[in-house]
């Protein structure tokens, strides 16, 4: 029943939405109030409707309803009711829920917030806003429904992946979305204004502390996917530049661009089309991190369980949004006006810069993140891209980055005067040259500890830089005390907000720095009573207690004392746990940290005489990191508390008429119309869109690809056409001679690599007499396997091989670049590998390529 | 190590057997110096049949050989170019974590200055372009007369606060 009804409030969700995607939108385009304002009340009831559903979903999970197949597919009524909770979303269907229940939330939020607003305006970015949610419960609706039954109901459930019980599930993707889905915002009002054709500073005004709060929860999300990955893990490290990592940090720099492209865009009247088109933009590379998490077009060691027909209806959706919105964006915004001029020094240069150097880098991410894909595309063969390259490019893009970070704030509208900026940066260099030279002379010079020192002195720099300009602000040591105390006190709350958030970049910046140079590892195999010393801690290996029971796992846990100079610090217990449902493993790691730096410890396999693989890293700074991340946030809050921002605070005190005083002089006086700059070719605003259409068709092959079972990791051998390697195994079979390199001279030859434990291979060897019966010598080849189990599968299965030889390390296969057996390798009389096929081979491709490329050959 | 969030595994991991873990202690060489230069190698080595590991983080039994393999050549007095270009003769460019600078990579390795170029260049058209467009005629007497009274008005209104 309770399924049903949450079904059936989603089903009345998706009529609501259609309704609020297309009346106002008219209403707006004809000037009727009244449609105009069935805006508010449709995002209401489609906020209520979704609410009822997801509530529905929730109840289900935490009674454990297993009539329901997304509750027997990730619950278990042994799961502790916080994770019963959070199991909501940690799955696809349950996930898509509350990507929709929060992208109606800020619906909501614009009918509540947003009642003295334009009413053309609203009108339409609600419309865009259900649209929007039309085609997310359109998605969940056909292609991922959460409310599915099973009949009949099994006792139990199949339980959550142990990975994902942990307090983070409670927090990371809630908050995550909140950002991906709050740039819906931005959005939305950028289409609206393009509608509209005017984007007024009433419009930034509106759309600057959303994309705010979008970008704090961002923050904070991808900030905590991090720590989670961090602390959950065992390996150490925060950040892999994974595709599904650079998904996320994709919007945020975008994002980051945004919120800074929008403060030139309220203030100053300018750069308004490129506020429009990273408002797309940043919206839009949230929708492509939830079409490449879901579609399995890259490789993660993230994603949700791909599906190529999801991932085309994401697409699809990608398509509409992104694609309908540049169309758009190419007619429009041509005829979009700039405002203010400005110098090459000034605060909007400052700005504009940071703009450049954000986009870059997340165009670089972008690049980098699908790289393999294009090259892949354009059949160039199969490319990988990993952390040292991303770690390379971003340096330079991110250096002088932050170098401006602590010059722009010190600049002035208009004009600035760079040399005055520069002499009130005196201290901030002092601060950083000193801080380069001390930790040069307390870490010894080393090339780590000058890479380590640069990282400081730039994070240093960004600090005090911050710091300075919030003095200069207050008159700091330039006036009475009292003044600038006073000072201080009535400084606007945006200009705290910056300085916090630029600080807390700052301290980012020092947890990078410490982390890359300083982290020490100890792997090593630990017996009870044995220590080892990392960093200057002694860390005592106590012993490990097996069979701890935890409330739905069994857990061998690891006792360590930490202690420095004979002081003890810590006691430590890392577990391994192996949960009863699913029955998987999971390590948790213990971490003692002082907020300076953590000791981490892995507990690893067990060994001989009690030994145990031990894992241990100290992380200097790595603390700082996550700190850092919370004041860039914190300062984000207390930004959004700024009068001047509180959203539609202005606007309701004083009316709809309210317009800034500034603009409003602009708008009236005749001096600065003549001042608005000519529109740029048109030509320029189409090149998005194409660029556009051009991924959209590399996604649809990869999609088709996938459909058709060839999946991203599947690579080309390079030894095609090159001999076959050298190599001489012995048999299997006693009563055989083995097998060389020299033995494939002569004939067309087939080499099968094959093992007892591999699953496929089981399903392949049924074929396998196939092809003897063509005439084909069929050698085996016993890949990584133990003879006795080799021996006892081909007793079952049978034997088609003319021979078979072991390569009991693996070394030939290696030679050979085997790497997913089965394997099939098609050689020709001189011994040359013609062709391969990784995976099983089925009677047709026995049939149609084998054989008679084999007959060619001959 | 890292599973982390997936939720399901891929086919070709389920054709690999056994459970080593990263990187273990029995394969590690007893030279810090040669170690240390195999586990740069490693991170730079991509797991093959892993989603998207290098071969010190995976759990993969291919890792555990390429691992070994690797430690194998260090020994062997091979530089880690050579190191690498002896995996890469087997299994491809693909095995390399930061691609080599190539016909197949001009685009990746040039992009980012190409976007900051690109970037920049149109910044400073911004510029020109709003040179160009700003109206340089002098102001004509009306224009001269209205700002005269409103740095008046302005200053007058100084004065009284």
């Amino acid at each position: 029943m309770i399924a049903e009804v949450g079904l059936f409030a989603l089903i009345l969700a998706l009529f609501v939405a259609a309704f609020q995607s297309t009346v106002p939108l008219i209403g707006a385009a004809r000037g009727e109030t009244a449609w105009m304002n069935l805006d508010r009340p449709a995002a209401f009831a489609q906020f209520a409707l979704v609410a009822i559903s997801f509530g529905c979903l929730m109840w289900l999970h935490v009674t454990s309803d297993f009539s329901v197949l997304n509750v027997v597919d990730n619950s278990h009524t042994d799961k502790p009711l916080l994770y019963k909770i959070t199991g909501v979303w940690g799955n696809h269907e349950g996930s898509m829920m509350l990507w929709t229940f929060i992208l109606v939330l800020y619906g909501m939020a614009v009918s509540v917030f947003g009642r003295d607003l334009p009413p053309g305006l609203r009108a339409r970015a609600l419309a865009v806003q259900g649209m929007i949610g039309f085609g997310f419960i359109l998605f969940i609706l056909m292609t991922s429904n959460p409310f599915t039954r099973v009949d009949p109901a099994p006792l139990n459930g199949q339980g959550l992946n142990p990975l994902l019980q942990d307090p983070g599930l409670a927090f990371h993707p809630p908050f995550l979305y909140l950002g991906y889905v709050g740039f819906s915002m931005a959005f939305s009002f950028a289409i609206a204004a393009l509608i509209e054709g005017r984007v007024d500073a009433a419009w930034a005004r509106w759309v600057r502390p959303w994309t705010l709060v979008a970008w704090c929860a961002l923050t904070l999300g991808v900030a905590m996917g991090s720590w989670w990955s961090y602390y959950t893990l065992g390996w150490g490290g925060y950040w892999a530049w994974d595709p599904v990592e650079n998904a996320s940090f994709m919007p945020w720099l975008a994002g980051t661009a945004l919120l800074h492209s929008s403060i030139v865009a309220e203030k100053r009247d300018t750069m308004k089309s490129w506020t429009i088109f990273l408002a797309i933009i940043t919206f839009s590379l949230s929708l492509l991190g939830t079409f490449l998490v879901r579609s399995g077009v890259l490789t993660s060691v993230h994603s949700f369980a791909n599906d190529p027909r999801r991932g085309l209806f994401i697409l699809i959706l990608l398509g509409v949004f992104t694609g309908g919105s540049l169309i758009l964006y190419a007619i429009r915004a041509p005829a979009l006006k700039g405002g203010g001029l400005f110098s090459p020094i000034s605060r909007e240069s400052g700005l504009l810069f940071n703009n450049v150097f954000l986009s870059a880098a997340a165009g670089t991410v972008f690049l980098g993140t699908l790289y393999p894909l294009f090259v892949d595309a354009l059949g160039l063969g199969k490319v990988s891209v990993g952390p040292p390259y991303f770690n390379m490019v971003m340096l330079p893009l991110m250096v002088p980055l932050i170098l401006l970070m602590a010059v722009g704030p010190l600049l002035s509208w208009k004009r600035g005067d760079l040399p005055e900026a520069l002499s009130r940066l005196k201290f901030a260099l002092i601060a950083t040259l000193v801080a380069i030279v001390a930790t040069l002379i307390l870490a010894g010079v080393s090339s780590r500890s000058v890479w380590a020192a640069l990282g400081i002195g730039l994070a240093v720099w960004l600090f005090f830089g911050a710091l300075s300009e919030w003095a200069g602000r207050i008159g700091l040591f330039q006036r009475s005390f009292s003044d600038s105390f006073h000072r201080a006190l009535h400084l606007p709350r945006s200009a705290y907000g910056m300085t916090i958030s630029h600080m807390g970049m700052a301290v980012v910046l020092l947890g990078v720095a410490g982390s890359l140079a300083w982290r020490a590892e100890y792997l090593q195999v630990m017996h009870p009573g044995e220590s080892a010393m990392v960093a200057g801690y002694r860390i005592a290996f106590i012993g490990a207690q097996e069979n701890v029971a935890g409330p739905n796992y069994t857990a061998e846990r690891g006792t360590f004392i930490v202690s420095r100079n004979g002081q003890f610090i810590a006691e430590l217990q890392p577990e391994r746990r192996v949960y009863a449902n699913p029955p998987e493993p999971k390590s948790t790691v213990a971490i003692h940290t002082n907020f300076v730096s953590d000791i981490y410890v892995v507990l690893g396999d067990p060994g001989v005489h009690d030994g145990h693989v031990v894992h241990i890293f100290h992380n200097p700074l790595i603390p700082w990191l996550f700190f850092g991340a919370i004041m860039m946030v914190l300062g984000g809050i207390v930004s959004l508390t700024d009068r001047h921002h509180r959203i539609g605070a202005p606007l309701r005190r004083l009316g709809a008429r309210f317009r800034p005083p500034a603009i409003a002089v602009a708008a009236a006086s005749p001096l600065a119309v003549e001042h608005r700059l000519k529109p740029v070719r048109r030509w320029v605003y189409v090149l998005p869109l194409l660029a556009f259409a051009a991924l959209a068709g590399i996604f649809i092959w990869r999609l088709h690809l996938a459909d058709e079972g060839i999946t991203p990791n599947l690579i080309p051998s390079v030894m095609i056409d090159k001999p076959a390697p050298d190599f001489d195994l012995p048999p299997l079979l006693a009563s055989e001679p083995g097998f060389k390199t020299a033995d494939l001279k002569g004939k067309v030859t087939v080499v099968n690599f094959f093992a007892s434990w591999c699953v496929p291979c089981r399903e392949e060897h049924g074929f396998l007499p196939l092809v003897t019966q063509a005439g084909l010598p069929l050698i085996g080849i016993n890949y990584k396997d133990r003879p006795e189990d080799a021996k006892a599968w081909l007793a079952e299965l049978g034997d088609p091989y003319k021979t078979i030889a072991v390569d009991a390390h693996g070394r030939t296969g290696i030679d050979f670049g085997v790497y997913g057996v089965p394997e099939s390798y098609l050689i020709d009389k001189q011994g040359v590998i013609r062709k391969k096929w990784t995976g099983p081979l089925t009677p047709d491709l026995i049939r149609d390529e084998l054989i008679p490329l084999a007959e060619k050959l001959k | 190590m890292r599973l982390r969030l997936a939720l399901a595994a891929s086919l070709l991991l389920l054709l690999f057997a056994g459970t080593a873990l990263a990187i273990q202690p029995d394969e590690m060489l007893a030279n810090p110096k040669l170690e240390a230069r195999a586990r740069a190698i490693d991170k730079e080595l991509r797991c093959l049949v892993c989603q998207n590991e290098n071969i010190d983080e995976s759990d993969a039994d291919l890792a555990h050989d390429l691992r070994l393999l690797v430690r194998k050549r260090v020994v062997a007095a091979d530089s880690d170019e050579q190191v690498k270009q002896y995996i890469v003769a087997r299994y491809g460019n693909y095995v390399l974590l930061k691609p080599p600078f190539d016909a197949e990579t001009y685009l990746l390795w040039l992009g980012p200055a190409i976007l900051l170029l690109g970037g920049a260049g149109a910044a400073a058209l911004y510029y020109r372009h709003a040179m160009d467009s700003a109206d340089k005629r002098p102001l004509s007497d009306e224009e001269v007369r209205r700002l005269a009274a409103l740095i008046a008005d302005s200053d007058a209104r100084n004065k009284g606060a």
